[in-house]
């Protein structure tokens, strides 16, 4: 890999359902402090790509992936995401943090679904109670939430709930965040802040993110990958 | 449209006439043990009844021997396989390879159609002289020998339900914890049991009721003792297969007119466990 920029570096990805080619020779890379879009008409596989990024489609039967994924370890060297055992995918999860196009939040309270990764790695009570402070101002989260922290968090909106799933990923400070339709279930007023907050995201580690919104595209990012049909088009 | 209403009209008569059928047996079993129980029931005796021995010659006939050998044995093959059930069920839906889980699922299906006296027999033949080696103590026939054979035959009924009741958990649920960095362990422990917990009481409650309502295991395995058993060693004897005994020697007798109120005890026991199951399922909505 030349440049010393790059963060994940995608080489000849083929994604099969059964014997089905959902995703043909996909290239891409994805650089430190840039914001990649990836755009497409719905169902291309761009839902797909991210969770092969992240070895999520593990769990999907009958998926299968060919090709590479290298993630750039300051003191590896390159690593090929699909070379790793299953002891090392929850490391590489945190690293390469994915939310989800549907918000999928956990069946607890709002302060549990932040805190839960944090728990995880065995954090203290006080840094878990600061960690998910900041985490759901970022969001802009904390003014709504801030009296119900124990409430359930499926009570919540649509539109709060992708921002909660996104708290929950950022607590985690990953190096690549991977977003699919971050913005879908907000209205134009949390959309331009959450896009905000991207671009200040960005500043610090690498963005990319699924969209079907053109302007959003143009507006945030400085690379654009289409898919169409099962395969890349362009960038 | 009409000919289709005509249908639908048929198939809600012909299930409500199944399920008349069905409640109308129930009932008429639970009637028919009232009836001959009454006897004993209305005697002021059933006191006495629940809480002394089986001695039919001396006029004594108690059913406590056979109550605590069926919490004993039945008990025991619960614990045992409550947590090789609800394990072999978590393996299977979230551990094991997916070919693998399936191997493993159909195996388990299989041997829900091994008719039980297979159990016993094969238990007969590896299972008694291997107890009778390990602790060197009486023929082999014990609680505990019964009981191991019993959480086997009942391992299927509970690792299948156990299954289902992880399935429930919504695979976005699963698949969360794993992109913030979940193990498979962690996941199964934070987000599949919390939200599986009803359906893993169901599948108890459910072995807790086929164990206590089988019959031939215990018959094959227990030694039948009519005595409280003082160890896990110890002969014992279960209500069901008292129940066997008792028919299949006397018809006319006192105490054969006495073991239908153990046939009640055990009726009123499966009543109760439907009822806490409904219960569960409330739970869940």
């Amino acid at each position: 890999m030349a440049e010393d920029n790059i963060k994940m570096a995608i080489k000849d990805l083929d994604v099969y359902y059964y014997e089905r080619l959902v995703l043909k020779k996909v290239n891409m890379v994805f650089r430190n402090r840039e914001l990649t879009a990836i755009v497409g008409p719905s169902g291309c596989g761009k839902s797909t790509l991210l969770m092969a990024l992240t070895r999520l489609l593990d769990t999907v039967p009958h998926a299968r992936v060919e090709g590479s994924v290298e993630l750039r370890s300051n003191d590896q060297g390159w690593l090929n995401v699909f070379r790793l055992g299953e002891t090392d995918l929850p490391s590489l999860r945190r690293r390469v943090g994915l939310i989800f196009q549907h918000p999928n939040v956990l069946n607890t309270s709002i302060f549990k679904n932040v805190a839960f990764p944090l728990r995880l790695l065995g954090l203290s009570r006080q840094e878990i109670d600061s960690n998910v402070r900041a985490a759901l101002i970022d969001v802009f989260l904390w003014d709504e939430v801030r009296d119900r922290l124990d409430s359930p968090a499926s009570e919540l909106s649509g539109g709060q709930q992708q921002r909660l799933c996104l708290a929950r990923t950022l607590v985690l400070q990953p190096e690549i965040l991977l977003l699919d339709e971050p913005t879908s279930f907000l209205d134009e007023d949390l959309a331009g802040k959450i896009e905000n907050l991207l671009i200040r995201l960005k500043e610090e580690r690498t963005v990319v993110v699924v969209s079907h919104y053109n302007d959003q595209v143009l507006r945030l990012s400085d690379r654009v990958y289409r898919l169409a049909g099962n395969q890349q088009e362009s960038n | 449209m009409i000919a289709k209403h005509n249908k639908e009209r048929a198939a809600k008569g012909a299930l409500s006439l199944a399920l008349l059928i069905a409640g109308s047996i129930s009932a008429f079993i639970f009637f028919f043990l009232l009836y001959f129980s009454l006897p004993i029931l209305s005697s002021g005796l059933i006191g006495e009844f629940l809480t002394r021995g089986w001695d039919p010659d001396r006029g004594v006939l108690g059913i406590l021997p056979m109550i605590v050998g069926t919490v004993y044995i039945a008990g025991l093959a619960v614990i045992w396989v409550t947590p090789i059930g609800i394990g072999l069920a978590a393996f299977i839906q979230l551990f094991a390879p997916k070919p693998l889980g399936r191997i493993l699922r159909w195996t388990v299906e299989f041997m829900t159609g091994i008719p039980t006296v297979v159990y016993g027999f094969a238990a007969l033949f590896f299972l008694v002289p291997a107890m009778r080696r390990i602790f060197n103590y009486g023929t082999g026939l014990s609680v505990l020998t019964a009981s191991v054979m019993l959480a086997l035959l009942v391992l299927p009924t509970v690792t299948l339900i156990a299954q289902d009741g992880l399935a429930t958990v919504p695979s976005n649920q699963v698949l969360a914890a794993f992109s913030l960095g979940a193990s498979r362990m962690e996941t199964f422990l934070h987000v599949v049991l919390p939200g599986a917990w009803r359906g893993l009481i169901s599948a108890v409650v459910l072995g807790v009721g086929r164990a206590v309502g089988d019959t031939l295991i215990a018959l094959m395995l227990a030694g039948n003792a009519v005595a409280l058993p003082d160890s896990l060693l110890d002969s014992a004897r279960t209500l069901t297969a008292h129940i066997a005994l008792v028919s299949a020697a006397d018809y006319e007798s006192l105490s054969f007119k006495a073991i239908f109120v153990c046939g009640l005890v055990l009726f009123i026991f499966a009543g109760s466990n439907i009822v806490f199951l409904r219960l569960v399922e409330k739970l869940k909505k």
